[in-house]
């Protein structure tokens, strides 16, 4: 537990300010390119200053029993990336969520990228235009998984689903990370 | 596949500007600032305003308790001592009733406001002191 996160906030808590510095200079990246990903670059400042007021307002509701910080911090970001998208009407994440209401699970789980897509995704720019041909559910969970590195329990209390909804998204997201690739 | 989609997911990151966390920051300590400020007046305002009020509310209970023989019974323990060890109950009884019950509460809670005020008050001003 020596200088977790959880740590962090327990010694801002404390009154400790340096602490929550240290917890800001950690994870400016991961939720700048998260936010860029949904928002763009134009916008992505504003909603990462947005995103670590609202944590650092609501740090005392944090709850280290409930969920890790992390997830807590995402969670919050998804939030005000969905109010951000809200405000300026643009797609949302859950407009996905009838129609995966309905999907049924019949994938199979072998490979489905095969080794000449990973060549051809190695590229920085042509991974990101793919991405954002990619609706927003699917591409939210593989940059949670991918670059994140949080696992499926983490994302499904993150979106609010169930472990088997994510579990489908993650497929149908690399199969249509994979059509797109092919179609490109 | 999983770790090769890591690798891929990573080398495609964003990048921010280095000042990112830096202004945030910034942004973070001028609203702490601002939110410290705001408190330190409203605890001001409320201290003088309790402050006010329990010299007023002591002032009138002096006056009751005067009024209502508290004093002239309290002076009985110094005079005639022999009296209240004997009738003590009863001298208890009497010098509970005299008491002003309603001015009494008041001026103890305006006190117990005024001491919270002060204490909060000095918690601010430490908070500006450590931002300063």
């Amino acid at each position: 537990m020596e200088g977790s996160d959880e740590n962090l906030v327990k010694d801002y808590l404390d009154g400790d300010d340096g602490a929550f510095k240290r917890l800001l200079d950690k994870y400016t990246s991961s939720v700048y390119n998260f936010s860029f990903r949904f928002v763009g670059a134009d916008n992505a400042n504003d909603v990462v200053q947005d995103v670590f007021i609202k944590v650092w307002k609501n740090l005392k509701k944090f709850n280290s029993e409930k969920s890790q910080f992390k997830t807590w911090l995402f969670t919050i970001a998804r939030n005000t990336i969905t109010d951000y998208l809200r405000k300026k009407k643009m797609v949302l994440f859950s407009s996905l969520d009838k129609e995966e209401e309905d999907f049924v699970d019949s994938l199979e789980s072998e490979d489905f990228l095969p080794d000449e897509d990973f060549i051809r995704l190695e590229d920085k720019n042509t991974l990101n235009k793919l991405l954002n041909q990619i609706p927003e559910n699917y591409k939210e969970i593989l940059i949670l998984h991918y670059q994140e590195d949080m696992t499926f329990n983490e994302i499904g209390k993150l979106m609010k689903k169930p472990l088997n909804t994510v579990k489908s998204y993650h497929r149908r997201a690399l199969i249509k990370l994979k059509d797109i690739t092919h179609q490109n | 596949m999983e770790k090769n989609l890591q690798k891929l997911f990573k080398q495609a990151s964003y990048t921010p500007e280095s000042r990112l966390s830096g202004d945030i920051w910034k942004v973070i300590e001028y609203k702490k600032n601002h939110i410290s400020k705001i408190n330190l007046l409203k605890y001001m305002i409320l201290g003088v305003l309790s402050l006010s009020g329990s010299i007023f509310s002591i002032k009138i209970l002096i006056e009751q308790l005067s009024k209502l023989g508290f004093f002239d019974y309290l002076s009985l323990v110094f005079s005639d001592s022999g009296i209240i060890v004997t009738y003590w109950k009863e001298y208890i009884m009497t010098l509970a009733e005299s008491l002003p019950i309603f001015s009494l509460n008041l001026s103890f809670f305006l006190l117990f406001i005024l001491f919270i005020s002060i204490r909060k008050m000095s918690y601010q001003f430490k908070q500006k002191l450590l931002l300063a």
